[in-house]
């Protein structure tokens, strides 16, 4: 395992005994990683600090440390810039569409694992399809500008009620359920519904995750969406609210600053605890080509 | 007629009740049809019209003329088409850097290293925070005066604008923040293709004697086909139509845009013209699309090269 792969370094190693090699091998790796780590724990350093930094202390120093920790950015900017109504607004957009749009994919997705109707590879197949069409943007916006569901919450739910490629990872995971277990199902007696949300809903729980996942840290990271649908203050989630934030107090990075933390704390936590379905979800399919 | 195939075995009552799996299937087949796939199809239709954003205005039948707005028409259409060329300038640097060092970062990690857990989260993270923290983040740290880049570039005797600087320089810095952004997605998809190689393999190549390049080429190179195949197109369609991290790092600058921004910006008033010109906005999408469709079907043709010849 340890010489697997470190093939492409090695090459730049030369001879000598393996030991040697080996260890130099590792000296080159960890100058690698350790240089592009630097870009990616510097800024997350950098915002933090930012955002314990009093304004004025700031604006002398923008890139020190903080002499003196505060914490009044993240008051600040959670009653300046409405943060409460945004995140509730966001959990709510978040929770509703992606609840939605897991069950209506439940019951699209099972018949066409199963086959259970002439017609049901043509439906997957105008999936697969969507991910090579243009994109729908502008004849969504007439459509919800025409229904009258323009600026209004049900109306931005609407937009995120699909998702291709999820649906794709569910009907994948049904067929590998074994249709012996519908059989046995079926002679005791369980009815269609039942069956699907009691018996086969709990089975394919780690696809529902992965697909759960991403869909909805997605809805809570989208951000063109609300600036286009929403011109409502009201109705804002936490990402347009924070833009607009940013472009009134446009100076004001340590407020800024511990606005961004707000919103990147829930993801955090998220993803420490579902890492796994998150991953799995992106390389779903990627491996076995 | 029969709708249900004998294979369902559910509901031996009533003819309504054999066909509930149809009625469940609906709701989300319809919305799928309502708000993707509908306005997908439509988008082609819209770029024939001179459609606004407003409601209840009238729409009419232009023919061609926003396709010869967008490719012939003075100024406006060589800004149009130079965006066009910076498309594919952004999309080649975002996906051969991409690729390059997401492959360089999942062979390191791939080995039996001290900390690679760590490192391989740090580099994942900021695939899921998504464009608003990422643009922000960089924004802080990209400061012109006084920022931590700027103080580094000084140490170094480099000076930059950053993203408030010349079009072309802001342009460089949007391509960085969007590699740091994505190159995650390509690390974890080549360190799972790696570990579907065969340690048997090397170590067969190792008693014929190969080199480390040898191993690389010969082994790792051809076994790692699916996850090479799958970046390869996810990059280059992913960086075609990518454009938020310029909304949010940069904003609407003339000089700096793509043409995914361009659509975004024509239909829903972003540009210094605040009309909403939906129908140019459809045709500039239209555009887009062939782009993508071009692009994407030569690269799968190097892909399936790709694939007889290694499988």
């Amino acid at each position: 395992m340890t010489t697997k792969l470190n093939s492409f370094i090695g090459v730049f190693t030369g001879g000598d005994s393996a030991s040697a090699r080996s260890r130099r091998l590792k000296v080159v790796s960890y100058l690698i990683l350790g240089s592009l780590a630097v870009f990616y724990i510097w800024p997350l350093i950098m915002l933090i600090s930012t955002s314990l930094k009093p304004l004025t202390e700031y604006l002398k120093d923008p890139a020190g440390l903080p002499t003196a920790p505060t914490l009044a950015n993240f008051a600040e900017a959670w009653e300046l810039a409405n943060f409460p109504q945004y995140l509730l607004n966001s959990a709510f957009y978040t929770v509703t569409a992606t609840a939605i749009f897991i069950v209506s994919s439940l019951f699209v997705a099972f018949p066409i694992a199963r086959d259970y109707f002439k017609g049901s590879n043509i439906i997957l197949t105008l999936y697969v399809i969507a991910l090579f069409l243009p994109p729908a943007l502008i004849p969504q916006f007439q459509l919800i500008l025409n229904l009258g569901l323009y600026n209004t919450r049900p109306g931005y739910i609407l937009l995120f009620l699909i998702n291709p490629i999820g649906m794709i990872i569910i009907v994948n995971y049904i067929k590998s359920i074994p249709r012996e277990l519908d059989e046995a199902a079926a002679v005791d007696g369980a009815s269609y519904l039942r069956y699907v949300l009691r018996i086969i809903f709990p089975l394919i729980r780690p696809a529902i995750a992965t697909v759960t996942v991403l869909h909805a840290i997605g809805i809570w990271n989208e951000v063109i969406l609300p600036t286009i649908y929403l011109t409502n203050a009201d109705l804002y989630p936490i990402t347009r609210g924070l833009i607009v934030f940013q472009g009134v107090y446009g100076n004001n990075w340590p407020g800024i600053a511990a606005a961004v933390l707000m919103l990147m704390l829930p993801l955090l936590i998220l993803f420490m605890f579902l890492q796994r379905y998150i991953i799995s979800g992106l390389t779903a399919g990627a491996v076995k080509g | 007629m029969r709708i249900m195939r004998k294979n369902y075995l559910f509901g031996s009552g009533g003819r309504w009740q054999r066909l509930t799996p149809l009625f469940l299937l609906l709701p989300g087949v319809l919305l799928y049809f309502l708000i993707a796939l509908g306005p997908s199809i439509a988008t082609s239709v819209y770029s024939f019209t001179d459609a606004s954003g407003l409601k209840g205005a009238p729409v009419n039948w232009i023919g061609f003329d926003n396709y010869k707005e967008f490719l012939f028409q003075g100024l406006a259409s060589r800004d149009n088409i130079a965006a066009t060329l910076r498309t594919l300038q952004f999309s080649a640097l975002v996906t051969v850097i991409q690729f390059t060092l997401g492959l360089i970062i999942a062979i390191i990690l791939n080995q039996n290293l001290r900390g690679r857990t760590f490192f391989r989260t740090l580099f994942f993270i900021p695939v899921i925070l998504g464009v608003v923290i990422q643009g922000l983040m960089w924004r802080l740290f990209l400061l012109p005066r006084g920022g931590p880049m700027a103080t580094m570039f000084g140490w170094l005797g480099l000076q930059s604008e950053f993203l408030g600087g010349q079009p072309s320089e802001a342009f460089m810095w949007v391509i960085i923040v969007q590699i740091w952004a994505n190159v995650g997605i390509t690390m974890v998809i080549f360190l799972s293709g790696m570990q579907t190689i065969s340690e048997e393999l090397y170590e067969a190549a190792r008693i014929d004697g190969a080199s480390n390049w040898q191993l690389f080429r010969n082994v790792t190179w051809p076994q790692l086909t699916p996850a090479i195949n799958t970046n390869f197109l996810l990059n280059i369609v992913g960086s075609l139509q990518a454009w938020q991290l310029f909304y949010v790092l940069i904003g609407w600058k003339p000089g700096s845009q793509v043409l995914g921004y361009l659509v975004f910006a024509e239909g829903f008033g972003g540009t210094d013209n605040p009309a909403f010109r939906q129908g140019f906005a459809a045709a500039a999408s239209i555009v887009l699309f062939f782009m993508v469709l071009i692009i994407g079907a030569a690269a799968n043709k190097v892909v399936s090269w790709r694939e007889q010849r290694y499988m």
